[in-house]
């Protein structure tokens, strides 16, 4: 997935750049705006990330340009949060309009987002884990382990899910309690607790025993 | 104006008449003049003075009456001077030319006020939205270097508070033209709480809160303005909480519309304060121990309010914690659709 950053603030490029890079996209952040639109005509990427106030050009004016030819996704970074500029942004054919200050988690969810809606991301979630035997159903919100099903709620489902996401390595209590967050559980710390006690009395149920590890001052581990 | 008035006004003009009629009244007496016929004189004279004075007052009265009236119903009373109806008195079209001259000075007083206050806050707002560049470049350094150490999360969490007081200086600056910063769309209340939420994470997971979001319910408003209130909402929340604080954030459907409560654990506001705390400026005795409190926050969202014609309040059990209510009005334009 390629995507091209215009932002003539250096540091911001820069970091810019190693937060997607570190997302796994590919990125390509050109330090000269004399002609932006030609550099997405020649780059082709998946996505542009414009900023609106560049030292030559409106981005407003430059994704003008980049309609004329191409229908590559266009998401505004800007630090005006004039209503009049956001619809501006869309009625030039931008596909999101994000002010700075965006957050990294909420500007990565919203160019997930963008590149789903335009149909660029087919990847598909995956929704069946499977770790030392036991199976996390994300469709059917489930846990089974040798043919023994058990139901879990919605919060636990999500705890596993990151659990299994990261299999093999220790999730520190507050990253987790952090991805909950940036995944609409809003809990704290001893709730996490609770929540962690319940799921391994429904393991024990079904015969599964230590399938969490707990390593103070690492997290957890599956 | 009054009779009693006018003739207190004219007493010199009617005291000068009266000892001209003693002196002539003297001098007829003198040179054996008949009396009957100087009484007729001085009754004849008595009476066109009179009726001068009538008319006179009569004449006045209506200019004044004109003027006042003119005065009742314009908006801007200092143009006066420019609408005094038209008089042949020297003295009238006088003092109007003062007055002209006197109010064009005031005209050119406020218009050069409220240039400054423009350039004022047009600056306010061009520096929010360069300063906001830096902003931006600290958040994403610190994030991408979160692994690295734990104060990059310290200093997110200050830079967001930064963030938040640069925010509040905007819309101060600009809740007096609300009217001219506003998209209303249909818009989920839940994904603005949402947003607001994970926006605070790291500082409301530091302080170990707990939300709970129950919004299911679709209003019309402007997002932007709805999130800043409620990110100030959610801020007093934190600041004002006791052990174990829990947030729930949930939408009921009131009679006239949709209510959003947001309901806190926290220290809950005094009975005898509750009725200020929307007051600019007022800390009350929370705001005043210990927490650092501007009075701005609440302010600001009565402010919005009011010109989104959101209506706001707040209850309370002290020391048991507060309840924010804000109710969105359904237009009865919308409900026919």
């Amino acid at each position: 997935m390629q995507i091209l950053i215009v932002e003539d603030d250096p540091v911001i490029r820069r970091e810019l750049k190693v937060l997607l890079e570190n997302a796994d996209y590919q990125t390509t952040a050109p330090d000269a705006f004399e002609d932006v639109a030609e550099q997405v005509f020649l780059s082709n990427p998946d996505l542009v990330l414009l900023d609106v106030n560049l030292p030559r050009a409106s981005g407003f004016d430059i994704c003008t340009r980049i309609r004329e030819r191409m229908e590559v996704p266009v998401i505004f970074l800007t630090s005006r949060t004039d209503s009049m500029d956001e619809l501006t942004g869309i009625l030039k054919g931008g596909d999101d309009y994000i002010t700075k200050p965006y957050q990294a988690p909420i500007l990565l969810a919203r160019i997930g987002a963008v590149l789903k809606r335009t149909g660029r991301m087919q990847e598909k979630e995956k929704t069946l884990f499977t770790q030392k035997n036991v199976t996390l159903d994300i469709l059917k919100c489930s846990l089974s382990y040798e043919g023994r099903v058990t139901e879990l709620t919605k919060n636990e489902m999500k705890i596993l899910h990151l659990l299994f996401l990261h299999a093999g390595e220790f999730v520190p209590r507050l990253d987790l309690i952090e991805e909950l967050w940036e995944n609409q559980i809003f809990i704290d710390d001893n709730t996490l607790s609770v929540h962690i006690t319940r799921i391994r009395e429904k393991l024990k149920g079904m015969g599964v025993s230590d399938f969490i590890e707990t390593r103070r001052g690492m997290g957890y581990r599956i | 104006m009054t009779w009693q008035n006018f003739l207190k006004e004219k007493s010199l003009l009617l005291l000068l008449h009266l000892t001209c009629m003693g002196l002539l009244a003297g001098f007829l007496r003198l040179t054996d003049y008949n009396r009957a016929d100087t009484a007729l004189i001085l009754i004849f004279w008595l009476a066109v003075l009179l009726i001068w004075l009538t008319a006179v007052f009569l004449e006045r009265r209506k200019y004044f009456r004109e003027a006042e009236q003119i005065l009742e119903h314009v908006e801007q009373r200092y143009l006066l001077g420019e609408l005094m109806p038209d008089s042949y008195h020297l003295e009238d079209r006088l003092y109007r030319d003062m007055l002209r001259r006197s109010n064009k000075s005031v005209l050119e007083q406020i218009r050069k006020m409220e240039e400054e206050q423009r350039d004022y806050r047009e600056y306010i707002e061009s520096w929010v939205h360069e300063v906001k560049a830096p902003i931006t470049a600290i958040e994403l350094l610190c994030e991408n270097r979160r692994k690295e150490g734990e104060h990059f999360c310290t200093i997110s969490v200050e830079n967001q508070k930064i963030e938040n007081y640069v925010d509040m200086a905007l819309f101060y600056a600009r809740s007096e033209e609300v009217y001219k910063d506003y998209l209303i769309r249909e818009t989920n209340l839940e994904e603005i709480v949402y947003e607001v939420l994970k926006k605070n994470r790291l500082y409301l997971i530091q302080n170990q809160v707990r939300a709970e979001v129950d919004c299911g319910a679709m209003v019309y408003t402007d997002r932007k303005w709805i999130a800043f209130m409620l990110n100030q909402i959610l801020l007093n929340s934190v600041k004002y909480k006791r052990e174990s604080p829990v947030i729930v954030f949930r939408t009921e459907r009131g009679k006239n519309g949709v209510v959003l409560l947001v309901e806190d654990n926290g220290v809950g506001i005094a009975a005898e304060e509750i009725s200020r705390i929307f007051e600019k400026g007022f800390t009350g005795s929370n705001g005043r121990e210990g927490q650092r409190s501007t009075g701005m926050g609440l302010y600001l969202c009565r402010r919005l309010c009011d010109k989104l014609g959101i209506g706001i309040s707040a209850s309370s059990e002290y020391g048991r914690g507060t309840t924010l209510r804000l109710e969105f009005p359904i237009s009865h334009y919308i409900a026919r659709k």
